[in-house]
């Protein structure tokens, strides 16, 4: 669905993103993992047609990136990083903006019903708390039903019970065969959501597999942590203390 | 179809926004106002201390020069020694800026008719407008006449002053003044807003999120140019509003011919703003760069200053300005009530700076 071949992009002579390859098969959920600066974002928006490709190629359905920028940018969805909107606007117009970007119409209410914001329809994105602005964003990023859906850092700076909220809504969205993309430096979130990872370091993708495999083959190295019985985790207090309904 | 339907629900969803925002009702409603308010109060009343008056003299004798010396003494009245001929008077005249004109035919002055003393007749000329300066004048003549006739005789009065009023429609200093006060406003309402608010979006991400649409960049500025051009018309008319009710302003030509100027002028100097708001940045590249190009045009495109005030050099450099002929057509248009034909030279240059600054803006524009 998604295919990077030796993609390249280099500032000031360093190879920020340093020919790497990669094939997102259509349905599944891809991880790209790494460290801050690892080029994470930078691959993501050569893919998005926001950044010019500096060498090697990209096709999303097909599509040549660099070729279609519109054609691509009319199959896939955009979650940025902190995502942000105009001020004093209400969410269904927000999401009536998004869908004329795209030379839509659509039922605004539907769309917020989808991420649980439909009480908030004559809201404006300022009154929103940080959990509920992602799940608006993943609304607007999804208005026009894309075939690929992009997510840079989605829960970052969120509380365990927006992230547990926003892994369920990508799940949703796996579920209606849209192929996602999703980068991250939390290793829980990678495990439970991706079917496949790419570790990042560098600027070259380091390892390419299931969370499984990746687990199995350093087991296979001879790796050993130290030994923990407990059942549990502080999170999982957390969650059992708090509840896990939405805070907002 | 799709596309002009898109740029519809933008441009409707900008303009509710303008609405519900403060900081904007400001700019566009009460800024313009104050503005209003401050130069209606320094230039509403027609009647200054003095008078502005051209002299046309064709006596040339001892007498006349006495006279004249006399005449100027206690500064009431202010001679504009540039004017030579009276079709030059009039223009004048009609354009407000000067009050009346004297005329001293060749024999004024003169000792005629056997007659042991000199005679004449002065003549003030003034325009409909400024009738009551005329008045004024012609008294002010009458009591030096009446001073020096009776130096020269106890006899009836051989000097008369006669008080003619022009057919020509005079023109108030507000009603000039105005005319640049819209040129002002659509200046600032076109570029100050954009220059901030582009910036903004853009540090904030919000531009870079309709870059991964489809939107277009074309179908983004005609959205906000849209947006731009219902603003502007009502700021104007409220203006217009104010003006009419407070100041007595006297619209000499139609309200159709004012809104093609005002969407013109509008669309043009939206177009500059745009042009830096869609370059820069952030706002400090912005800023520097929306002052750099507006305070020429404030205070050289005739708005706050008249142009023929200034050197013919500065005139000339003025006159390349793209908001100097959008404040002749609006000028033209209130205060001599020319049609949109007689206006076409105006609107023909905006037109080209339109386009110019259009292709500029397109080329500099940047998402992020």
């Amino acid at each position: 669905m998604v295919q990077a071949k030796n993609l390249t992009k280099t500032y000031s002579d360093r190879n920020v993103v340093d020919n790497i390859s990669f094939d997102v098969k259509p349905g599944e959920v891809f991880g790209i993992l790494g460290p801050n600066g690892a080029g994470k974002t930078t691959t993501l928006e050569m893919l998005e047609a926001l950044r010019p490709i500096d060498g090697g190629s990209a096709t999303i359905a097909g599509i040549d990136v660099a070729k279609d920028p519109y054609a691509i940018r009319a199959i896939i969805g955009v979650q940025p990083q902190s995502p942000s909107f105009q001020d004093k606007t209400k969410l269904t117009e927000l999401l009536q903006l998004f869908a004329a970007a795209y030379g839509l119409t659509v039922d605004a209410k539907q769309h917020l019903a989808s991420v649980q914001l439909e009480d908030k329809a004559g809201s404006y994105v300022e009154q929103l708390s940080g959990g509920q602005r992602q799940r608006f964003s993943i609304a607007a990023a999804l208005v026009h039903e894309p075939k690929v859906f992009f997510l840079d850092e989605p829960t970052t700076g969120l509380d365990p019970q927006a992230r547990r909220n926003l892994w369920e809504l990508v799940r949703d969205i796996k579920k209606r065969g849209v192929t996602v993309v999703i980068t991250t430096h939390y290793m829980e979130e990678a495990e439970l959501l991706c079917d496949r990872i790419a570790v990042m370091d560098a600027g070259k993708i380091i390892a390419l597999d299931s969370p499984k495999n990746l687990v199995r083959n350093l087991l296979k190295k001879g790796f050993k942590k130290e030994q923990h019985v407990e059942q549990a985790n502080l999170e999982d207090v957390f969650i059992d203390l708090t509840g896990k309904a939405l805070r907002d | 179809m799709k596309q002009f339907r898109s740029i519809l629900i933008f441009a409707l969803i900008d303009i509710k926004r303008s609405f519900r925002d403060k900081t904007a009702l400001f700019f566009i409603f009460v800024f313009p106002l104050i503005f209003l308010f401050v130069f209606g109060g320094i230039f509403g009343g027609n009647n200054g201390p003095s008078f502005n008056v051209a002299l046309l003299n064709q006596a040339d004798n001892s007498f006349t020069k006495e006279f004249l010396k006399n005449a100027q003494k206690d500064d009431l009245i202010k001679i504009n020694k540039d004017i030579k001929t009276e079709s030059d008077a009039r223009e004048k005249m009609k354009r407000g800026e000067i009050d009346a004109i004297i005329k001293l035919p060749g024999s004024f002055g003169e000792v005629t008719g056997g007659q042991p003393y000199p005679s004449g007749q002065a003549e003030v000329v003034v325009d409909q407008n400024s009738a009551q300066a005329g008045a004024t004048l012609k008294s002010i003549f009458d009591a030096i006449f009446n001073q020096v006739n009776k130096e020269i005789t106890k006899a009836p009065t051989p000097f008369t002053a006669k008080l003619t009023v022009s057919k020509e429609q005079g023109l108030n200093q507000f009603d000039y003044t105005f005319a640049g006060l819209l040129g002002f406003s659509i200046l600032s309402l076109g570029i100050f807003g954009p220059t901030s608010v582009f910036p903004r979006m853009k540090q904030q991400g919000i531009l870079r999120r309709y870059h991964t649409t489809t939107l277009r960049v074309w179908q983004f500025f005609t959205a906000n140019v849209l947006s731009q051009m219902f603003v502007g018309v009502l700021s104007v008319a409220l203006m217009f509003a104010v003006a009419l009710t407070f100041f007595d302003l006297n619209m000499r030509g139609d309200y159709l011919t004012m809104l093609v100027v005002v969407l013109l002028g509008t669309a043009t100097m939206f177009g500059v703003g745009l042009a830096v708001g869609g370059w820069a940045k952030n706002e400090n590249q912005a800023a520097p760069l929306a002052n750099l190009i507006t305070f020429p045009m404030m205070f050289l495109s005739g708005t706050f200053f008249p142009r023929f005030l200034m050197p013919d050099w500065l005139q000339t450099i003025s006159g390349l300005l793209p908001l100097t002929p959008i404040v002749d057509a609006l000028r033209f248009v209130v205060t001599e009530g020319r049609n949109l034909f007689e206006i076409g030279p105006e609107l023909g240059l905006t037109a080209i700076w339109l386009v110019v600054i259009y292709v500029i803006a397109f080329r500099v524009f940047r998402w992020d």
